[in-house]
């Protein structure tokens, strides 16, 4: 460690620290940027950073040149929310039968939900695809609620089941003395204490929900669509507006990157823990 | 706390009870996972061994055997595909681990403790994935990309390059993508697992008089083995899915360029609607990455004693 004391050593970190800084927010730090800039500022080389080069026009045009973009919002919106509530409520009890209840193959069982989360799209959409179409389910809102369900539900159970095993035991052991099925301690005991892992494990759930793409590109057509698909329509059609592009894709990263910089210590803690260990 | 005990210790009369309440907390997620999961599998297995094409808003499915399987392996669409994916896979995973083994020593140094860096490195991996790749197609605008504009205002170029115009180079600057984007989650699984290696370990190393790159050696990267086996295995999954990007920033070429597998899975079953043979070309990446499942999850070990 005597070489990280020197004055060398320092340096070196630094000059590190700055080049992972760049690296890391660099792209992000040019997506809002272009999003504020008028085009002209955009195509001039180098790109003209100046005052009178900053404008809102983009964000505004975006709104009322893209309609799909508002309907869209609205559709993520309402197919986010659905999956991640289906996926705490059926995830929920799972996660506390794995963690804490007597099952017969639980190992089995665990295996198979951490294999489910590895699952490649591909497989699954095409059967489900020719399923929703004889069901006349294709560009609905429901069929992406319940396509969302195979890789959400595996990652809320997994990481629930995380927080429940860390939860101590005393307070299940003293309501079962008391009489208490698993069900009332599970509903009146474990759920209230776990509201914030609830919480967390849901915001993954919506996060994941709200930035998918590939199903929402073989399931929807134009009624359904979601954000990821008008971004990328977007991206298209407008293909010499950088600035409303970027301004689109704005509005689709800032309710995430908001999330992401609340939530960051659960973030840091419970899923990279989650990965490594079972 | 040892939390080795899954079911809370009660006395036989409870148990029988428990044994019959549990599966009923677990059934209805497993009915669903069955529904999304393992249904469509054993009908992606099936369709595979069909001719099954849309034609006319109808799905014929005449059985074909294993005549799916058979052309696989002479198409030059595939091998080259598979050779992409190779290409791809090997070059992300030994990017994306060095990369997030490095990025994980800076942040565990005592000087990058600011927390503001840990927000920073969870920001590539938070964006979603299709605005991510419609910021890298405008980052490689061949005539106003601000990726041109610096190069050349460093020298480094003396004109413009159209970065996506050349299959290979395509190829690689969707590599280059893709390692920025995945690069974060597993520097924090790296942060994670460095910070359970014990303290002392390295206190008693430097009584011994080791040196910071023999504490390296002998604790941080033996410590490391089970984290950098798992980062292995995951974005070996993660880059056999590869996606967004590639539909956004290239559709596949130019001149099929940047076709992986899952892309031309995806082609051959919704663009040329050739559901068969699509989802026979599914299958096999679903097998690849069954096979990684399994490694992953013998690493994993998961219901054995949590040490901590």
């Amino acid at each position: 460690m005597a070489a990280s004391q020197s004055i060398l050593g320092r340096a070196g970190i630094v000059l590190a620290l700055v080049v992972f800084v760049f690296a890391a927010t660099g792209p992000i730090v040019w997506l809002l940027l272009s999003s504020v800039l008028q085009q002209q500022a955009l195509t001039s080389i180098p790109p003209d950073l100046s005052p009178s080069s900053f404008t809102l026009a983009n964000y505004l045009e975006v709104f009322s040149s893209a309609a799909q973009l508002g309907r869209a919002i609205i559709n993520s919106l309402i197919v986010a929310t659905f999956t991640t509530a289906l996926a705490i409520i059926l995830g929920a009890p799972a996660a506390y039968a794995l963690a804490r209840l007597e099952i017969k193959h639980a190992g089995t069982i665990l295996l198979m939900v951490l294999a489910a989360q590895m699952f490649p799209a591909i497989v699954i959409a095409i059967p489900l695809f020719i399923t929703a179409s004889k069901l006349g389910l294709i560009d609905t809102k429901l069929l992406l609620i319940l396509v969302y369900l195979s890789f959400n539900l595996p990652i809320v159970i997994w990481v629930l089941r995380g927080f429940f095993m860390g939860l101590p035991l005393g307070l299940e052991r003293a309501a079962r003395v008391d009489g208490a099925s698993p069900l009332q301690t599970f509903l009146r005991i474990v759920l209230p204490i776990s509201l914030p892992s609830l919480f967390a494990a849901a915001i993954f759930a919506f996060i994941e929900a709200w930035n998918e793409f590939f199903f929402a590109l073989i399931m929807t057509r134009q009624t359904a669509q979601t954000v990821p698909l008008a971004i990328s329509a977007f991206a298209g059609q407008y293909q010499t507006m950088f600035g409303q592009m970027m301004a689109a894709a704005a509005i689709s990263v800032a309710p995430i990157i908001l999330l992401t910089i609340l939530l960051r210590n659960t973030i840091l803690r419970g899923f990279a823990d989650g990965m490594l260990k079972g | 706390m040892a939390e080795a005990t899954r079911a809370l210790p009660l006395g036989t009369g409870h148990r029988t009870r428990h044994a019959r309440v549990a599966p009923l907390f677990l059934a209805p997620a497993l009915i669903v996972l069955a529904l999304l999961l393992a249904y469509p599998v054993l009908y992606s297995i099936w369709l595979s061994l069909t001719d099954a094409s849309l034609s006319a808003g109808q799905l014929d499915t005449p059985f074909s055997g294993l005549d799916n399987y058979r052309q696989l392996i002479g198409d030059k669409s595939v091998s080259a595909a598979l050779l992409n994916t190779l290409y791809f896979t090997v070059v992300e995973v030994i990017g994306v681990v060095v990369l997030g083994l490095l990025t994980a020593l800076l942040l565990n140094h005592p000087m990058a403790s600011w927390s503001g860096f840990r927000v920073f490195l969870l920001l590539p991996w938070a964006i979603a994935p299709v605005a991510n790749a419609v910021l890298w197609k405008w980052i490689y605008h061949s005539n106003y990309g601000i990726l041109n504009s610096l190069l050349l205002q460093l020298g480094l170029i003396d004109q413009n390059v159209t970065w996506l115009g050349d299959p290979f180079r395509a190829l690689n600057m969707v590599l280059l993508v893709d390692i920025w984007k995945s690069t974060p989650f597993i520097a924090i699984l790296f942060l994670a697992a460095l910070q359970n290696i014990p303290k002392t370990l390295y206190r008693a190393a430097r009584v011994d008089g080791a040196s910071t790159f023999e504490a390296f050696r002998f604790i941080t990267l033996p410590s490391l083995n089970t984290a950098i086996a798992i980062a292995v295995i995951l974005q070996t999954i993660w880059s056999l899915r590869v996606f967004d990007l590639i539909f956004v920033l290239t559709k596949g070429g130019p001149a099929d360029g940047t076709v992986v597998m899952n892309f031309l899975a995806y082609r051959v079953t919704f663009n040329f609607l050739k559901f068969g043979y699509g989802a026979a070309l599914a299958n096999v990446i679903f097998l690849a990455s069954l096979l990684l499942s399994i490694i992953y999850v013998r690493l994993m070990n998961p219901g054995a004693p949590r040490g901590r």
